[in-house]
């Protein structure tokens, strides 16, 4: 259940902000196109009451650690509580353009080069996450925003893992938290121990066969349960027999195939590599 | 990492490395502490490098309690305990360990630093957490020294044991942000590994290790390495004592006694048979023609061409050198594929010649003609199902 709140409230309550429109709620957080006195655009997010600290506060350490511009930037992040009355938002750069999610058209394969021109910097943006030890777990179409110079940015690092630090979750599994149709193996069925950066690869590689080839690796609209993802993500290789993907040039089905792979150790290891792969295969 | 044929230091290895490094043999040198005291590996590391070698230190802990003298003379042999009382190893201890380990490294002047690690078990979470905390702490001595860090990935038996445990190990082992791998295979105990599944498996751990777009330094190789540029390995460490032909772990457990051979006769390494044989005990029963076929010779080899007395000390100095030059050639060559299509031709014909030998009415012994088919067998395996990876490589590259 998405947390919404209604934006002439929103308004009331942050009066130094204009407020454009309300954008894509999630079930943590009701966010807004705003603006601020000088006519700078941001995003404004208001913290569900029942939100867990913890996370939150693991949510701003990642994105205060990073700084990149295919990862969005924190501006302002503020818990204030006072008798009646409690504050706790975060403003983040507005990115202008769109979700990815608006750009990939089942049906329609990118081009090449337009492939290879935004995946390469979308890898840029998760090798940074990287060096800092942090794994998104949750990139998706949704959470990637596609800049009017179509250059991608990451944001909602709402479920991101630090690899240094304790996880939230208390049971050794807790791997299982996101999105199914973008999870890799190891999150259906692994334990949070299994999390590491090839875990988020897995998902560029989701990404990266939609736009390649016009249609998800995986996932199908008749698929209804969790249980039958988990089944085709863990244990099919449709994906390699498709006929959009056997059209592909051999080159892009061998990064591809590498990307999806079951195990992790079969991954490429990074995702500067696999930007640099990227690069030469697009000619760039 | 150099490719080529790296110098594995064992028990009275250090003039034997410097006199193949004089001879052009090898790129590198990994120092071993369970075999050289701290003076000494300081002293010879010196000559080493003044002969062109690249250095490493393995601190080796694959049996962590393990320690003798000469390991108790590194300050870090403080830290060689138990894997139950180095789980429970404290901050503060891991940065008494991070600056004894940086210390070992700055004043050998290491080209890298091997992060210490015990070996990888099946369902051993508890040795993940452990590896994982003595790689960060290796790596930020790599850091302070600006130098690389690689990556210790042992493989025990019972992660050897299936397809399914080992990949599960290595999709454990390399999470680890690494600048290389330092990679070794724990075989069953005999003599050179001889089964086929077993020696395509430690195949594929290098292939998918080499995959990561990381050099890879096979440990503990021997002649084993004939196969280790055909899974994509950077280095092939090579050493004279059988026990430096594979990874046991029986050879850091305390020894009932000092080894050595006692008074056995020479044995001869033939790289066209790719094994050895007795000298002079059979090759004088071998007809003049295949006599001079196995024969190959070395600069240590001398007297054998002349069926003179011949010691198991040059023995050894001709087989490091032999391996090395064969190594050597196939590190010129970056393909693997390549590469295991010439250890399978190299193979192929040592089998023929062995074939002639019996045919000749010789047999040797040593089981040296028990392992090669299946040597054969294995990368033939890996080049037919291994493809995909095989082709990832050619991407990276």
């Amino acid at each position: 259940m998405p947390y919404v709140v209604d934006i002439k409230d929103a308004q009331q309550m942050f009066q130094d902000y204009t407020f454009v429109r309300a954008l894509t709620p999630s079930e943590q957080k009701a966010a807004f196109h705003v603006k601020d006195k000088a006519g700078n655009a941001f995003c404004l997010k208001l913290i569900a009451p029942n939100y867990e600290r913890d996370r939150i506060d693991r949510e701003i350490q990642a994105l205060q650690t990073i700084n990149h511009p295919n990862v969005v930037r924190l501006i302002e992040y503020t818990f204030s509580s006072k008798p009646g009355q409690q504050r706790h938002y975060i403003v983040e750069e507005f990115i202008e353009g769109q979700d990815l999610q608006d750009t990939l058209t089942p049906g329609k394969p990118w081009p090449i080069k337009a492939v290879a021109q935004f995946f390469s910097a979308l890898c840029d943006g998760l090798f940074a996450m990287k060096e800092k030890e942090i794994v998104h777990r949750d990139i998706k179409p949704a959470n990637i925003r596609v800049r009017p110079d179509r250059s991608p940015v990451i944001i909602d690092f709402g479920l991101a893992r630090h690899l240094n630090l304790p996880d939230l979750t208390q049971t050794i599994d807790g791997a299982a938290i996101g999105t199914p149709r973008y999870f890799a193996p190891e999150q259906f069925d692994g334990t949070k121990h299994d999390i590491d950066h090839r875990t988020d690869l897995f998902a560029l590689g989701i990404l990266l066969y939609e736009a390649l080839t016009g249609e998800s690796p995986f996932y199908n609209p008749k698929m209804t349960t969790r249980c039958q993802i988990r089944q085709a993500v863990c244990e099919s290789t449709v994906h390699l027999t498709k006929l959009s993907f056997q059209a592909l040039d051999p080159k892009w089905k061998i990064l591809l195939a590498r990307l999806l792979e079951k195990e992790r150790a079969k991954r490429p290891s990074d995702a500067r590599q696999v930007g640099a792969m990227l690069k030469k295969l697009g000619g760039l | 990492m150099r490719r080529g044929a790296w110098h594995q230091c064992g028990d009275r290895s250090q003039k034997l490395v410097e006199e193949q490094l004089q001879q052009g043999a090898g790129v590198g040198v990994i120092i071993s502490p369970r075999d050289l005291s701290r003076k000494n590996a300081i002293t010879y590391a010196e000559r080493y490098r003044a002969l062109g070698a690249e250095l490493l230190l393995d601190h080796q802990y694959y049996v962590p309690e393990f320690t003798n003298e000469r390991f108790d003379s590194y300050p870090i042999s403080r830290f060689r305990k138990g894997v139950s009382s180095l789980n429970k190893i404290s901050d503060q201890d891991l940065t008494n360990f991070r600056n004894e380990l940086r210390v070992d490294h700055e004043e050998l002047k290491a080209d890298a630093v091997i992060a210490p690690a015990v070996v990888y078990q099946a369902g051993r979470a508890d040795i993940l957490q452990l590896n994982a905390r003595l790689f960060a702490a290796s790596k930020r001595v790599a850091d302070d020294l600006k130098i690389p860090i690689y990556a210790t990935v042992v493989l025990g038996r019972s992660v050897t044991a299936s397809d399914r445990t080992l990949q599960t190990a290595l999709s454990q082992a390399t999470a680890l942000s690494c600048d290389g791998w330092y990679f070794a295979f724990e075989f069953e105990d005999e003599r050179l590994p001889s089964v086929r599944e077993t020696v395509r498996r430690s195949c594929i751990a290098g292939l998918i290790l080499a995959c990561t777009g990381k050099p890879v330094l096979h440990a503990y190789a021997g002649p084993l390495g004939l196969l280790s540029f055909g899974f994509g390995a950077t280095g092939v460490a090579i050493g004279h004592s059988q026990n430096l032909w594979k990874f046991t772990r029986d050879r850091w457990m305390p020894a009932a006694s000092q080894g050595g051979g006692g008074d056995a006769p020479a044995r001869f390494f033939s790289n066209a048979l790719w094994g050895t044989i007795i000298y002079p005990d059979e090759t004088s029963q071998l007809p003049a023609a295949i006599r001079n076929q196995v024969l190959t010779p070395s600069p240590f080899s001398g007297p054998v061409a002349s069926n003179l007395p011949w010691s198991r000390w040059d023995s050894g100095k001709h087989l490091v050198y032999v391996l090395a030059q064969q190594f050597s050639t196939m590190a010129a060559e970056t393909d693997p594929r390549k590469n295991a299509r010439a250890a399978i031709a190299l193979l192929d014909k040592a089998l023929s010649l062995h074939a002639t030998i019996q045919q000749s009415n010789v047999f040797l012994g040593d089981n040296t003609n028990a392992y090669q088919a299946n040597w054969k067998a294995a990368l033939e395996d890996l080049l037919r199902d291994n493809q995909g990876d095989f082709d990832f490589f050619d991407l990276l590259n």
